[in-house]
């Protein structure tokens, strides 16, 4: 028996260093003086220091990061009542073909949906750049956030909202009192999922993108081509380092509020897992 | 319920915080001002200290936006949501831009930096006249090997390649052109040659050099010469300067039998919005000093003979990039062949690929 749970162990030792590895590689030659990827020389500050005179690629973090806060949170709003109103239709066909669409949105190919974003702009004769980008980003996360919600939403219990009603609560009441108390950790997960989709992005922003305005996953692509700099794993490091502090720091504040109703806590929909 | 909205009014706080930030720092920049010049390049091929010279001197304000491919670059000016000022194309995206209307005729009278282009790379087939494009950089196709791995093998010649002892050492560029390009070469025929007999001896005698190849790559290719994967490759010489850059002991060469010739050319596009300042930068470009820094940076051949001339004596004696007249004038510019011919090298090139074990 404890055998057994040794190899579990160094089987998931082993899944994670292939995870990581990658990214631990790339952090150490961040710091190397040589210039390549091959062979370390000395330690070295410069790269961090190119990232940060580089004006230019810290106006396309920060668009990175406005568009991925800003559209993600668009998006969990609207997929709140559009998880609302599929969860309220009664005919059993038309709630399945409306989920079906929605998760067609989710598998189809990025490159189809950016190309047809792509069209659809310069047909309705928006200018590429902050706009279109953000419209595409929201478009593409409010499937996800409705896929995060819907399971909480189908988890209520109906009595709930009916004895909420029973009790004399309005419609509104029902709404912010009942419902979206009880679907919270559903809407924070599909707020997260939107945010780790819009921050990566490349097909659909690449065709999307234009007057001067980039993301970073765009301008990253059009640099490798000439061999990826080290200021760019720089970069990298930085903000991997950004996305582990913010983890950290949902983790603790979960924590902090699970402790005293850890009734409504369900600890797969706050990590951002389908059920 | 309060959380949630607390939640959300902390997301856009921050989110409205860095657009903040963001437009103070890109009017810092002056990005956002009406006089400005949008550039649409390859990815790092301009020295950045030249873009600022240009805005110190014009006041213009350069938005400078990169590409990766002429395909991807393309789909980005036909479609016109955006108003590129200059772009930067190779020779046959610029017959196609021609053909499809998107370019803007030049006004010569307002390059008069024009007069430094060597004659031998104006007016070639895929602009008659220069009428829309100005040569940026030029290079050709070659073979880059390592005399280490390949003991004093002389590849002069394409037939070297064909050797025994390179079994499974060579890498191709994966383009349909470049190959089949260099087996009608290796045949004494043109790279643009169309006579279907020809085509198939190219074909066979590709066939036979397949046990030779180690792999079809692309743009990874550099790394992988870099790294010593294989001892002989064959290139863009653009990219035989930078593996060089990278590992000192590969050497490159153009073989006499001929070659293929590319070209960067700058191009203003129809929807450009400061066709003014596009001339403006062209012609600054083609100044001397600025063509011979930018030259030092990017590391590509100069088609500017005076700029040429102010060049150290080892990147302009440097006959792998600067080849000697007897074989620049073998080399040869791709014909537009037209859809259907090329759509018959690309099957021949499908076929070696799939014929390669």
């Amino acid at each position: 028996m404890r055998n057994k749970n040794k190899f579990a162990n160094i089987y998931l030792v082993l899944v994670f260093v292939v995870l990581y590895a990658p990214i631990f590689y790339l952090m150490y030659y961040s710091f190397n003086s040589g210039g390549t990827m091959r062979d370390f020389e000395g330690f070295t500050l410069d790269y961090y220091r190119e990232v940060f005179q580089d004006t230019r690629l810290i106006i396309i973090v920060i668009n990175t990061l406005v568009i991925a806060l800003l559209s993600s949170a668009i998006a969990t709003l609207i997929a709140i009542f559009g998880a609302l109103a599929i969860h309220h239709i009664r005919s059993r066909r038309a709630k399945n073909t409306l989920l079906s669409l929605n998760n067609v949105l989710i598998v189809s190919p990025d490159v189809i949906i950016g190309a047809s974003f792509l069209i659809l702009f310069t047909i309705a004769g928006i200018k590429l750049g902050f706009t279109s980008v953000l419209l595409s980003h929201v478009a593409f996360s409010i499937p996800i956030a409705v896929l995060m919600i819907l399971p909480h939403l189908q988890d209520m219990s109906p009595t709930l909202t009916d004895a909420a009603r029973d009790l004399g609560a309005t419609r509104r009441d029902v709404l912010t009192k009942v419902i979206l108390p009880i679907i919270k950790p559903g809407i924070f997960s599909g707020f997260f999922m939107a945010l780790t989709y819009s921050l990566d992005d490349f097909a659909v922003t690449f065709f999307v993108t234009g007057n001067g305005y980039s993301t970073l996953s765009v301008e990253i692509y059009s640099r490798a081509r000439q061999g990826v700099s080290l200021s760019i794993n720089a970069l990298s490091t930085l903000i991997f380092l950004f996305t582990i502090l913010l983890v950290v720091g949902y983790y603790f504040l979960n924590r902090r509020k699970a402790r005293p109703g850890a009734a409504i806590a369900e600890p797969a929909a706050e990590l951002g897992v389908p059920r | 319920m309060k959380q949630l909205v607390n939640a959300f009014l902390a997301i856009l706080i921050v989110a409205f915080g860095l657009m903040f930030l963001g437009s103070r720092l890109n009017s810092a920049q002056g990005y956002t001002g009406g006089n400005t010049l949008t550039i649409y390049n390859w990815g790092d091929y301009i020295d950045p200290d030249l873009l600022d010279q240009f805005q110190e001197e014009t006041g213009i304000t350069v938005i400078y936006q990169t590409f990766d491919s002429n395909e991807a670059m393309l789909t980005k000016v036909e479609q016109g949501g955006t108003t590129f000022d200059v772009v930067v194309p190779s020779d046959y995206a610029i017959a196609k831009m021609r053909e499809e209307n998107l370019l803007l005729p030049l006004d010569h009278s307002k390059i008069p930096n024009l007069a430094n282009i060597d004659e031998q790379f104006m007016d070639l087939s895929f602009d008659p006249g220069n009428m829309y494009s100005v040569p940026y950089f030029w290079g050709t196709v070659g073979i880059i090997f390592n005399p280490e791995m390949t003991e004093g093998m002389d590849f002069s010649s394409w037939d070297s390649l064909w050797d025994s002892r390179l079994n499974n050492n060579i890498f191709l560029v994966d383009g349909a052109r470049e190959v089949m390009g260099m087996a009608l070469n290796s045949l004494h025929y043109s790279v643009n040659d169309t006579n279907e007999d020809h085509l198939q001896e190219a074909l066979a005698k590709l066939n036979r050099l397949s046990p030779n190849v180690k792999a079809i790559v692309g743009d990874e290719i550099k790394m992988l010469l870099a790294n010593e994967e294989a001892a002989v490759g064959i290139v863009w010489s653009g990219d035989a300067s930078e593996i060089m850059d990278e590992n000192d002991k590969l050497d490159y060469i153009v073989p006499e039998e001929g070659s293929n010739i590319w070209f960067d050319n700058m191009v203003i596009p129809k929807t450009a919005a400061n066709v003014e300042g596009a001339h403006k930068f062209i012609d600054f470009m083609l100044r001397p000093e600025v063509a011979a820094q930018n030259t030092e940076y990017v590391g590509y051949s100069t088609p500017n003979t005076p700029a040429l001339a102010l060049l150290p004596e080892d990147i302009s004696g440097d006959t792998r990039f600067y080849p000697p007249a007897e074989i620049t004038d073998r080399l040869e510019v791709y014909d537009n062949l037209g859809k259907r011919m090329l759509a018959h090298y690309n099957e021949l090139f499908l076929r070696f690929k799939m014929n390669k074990k």
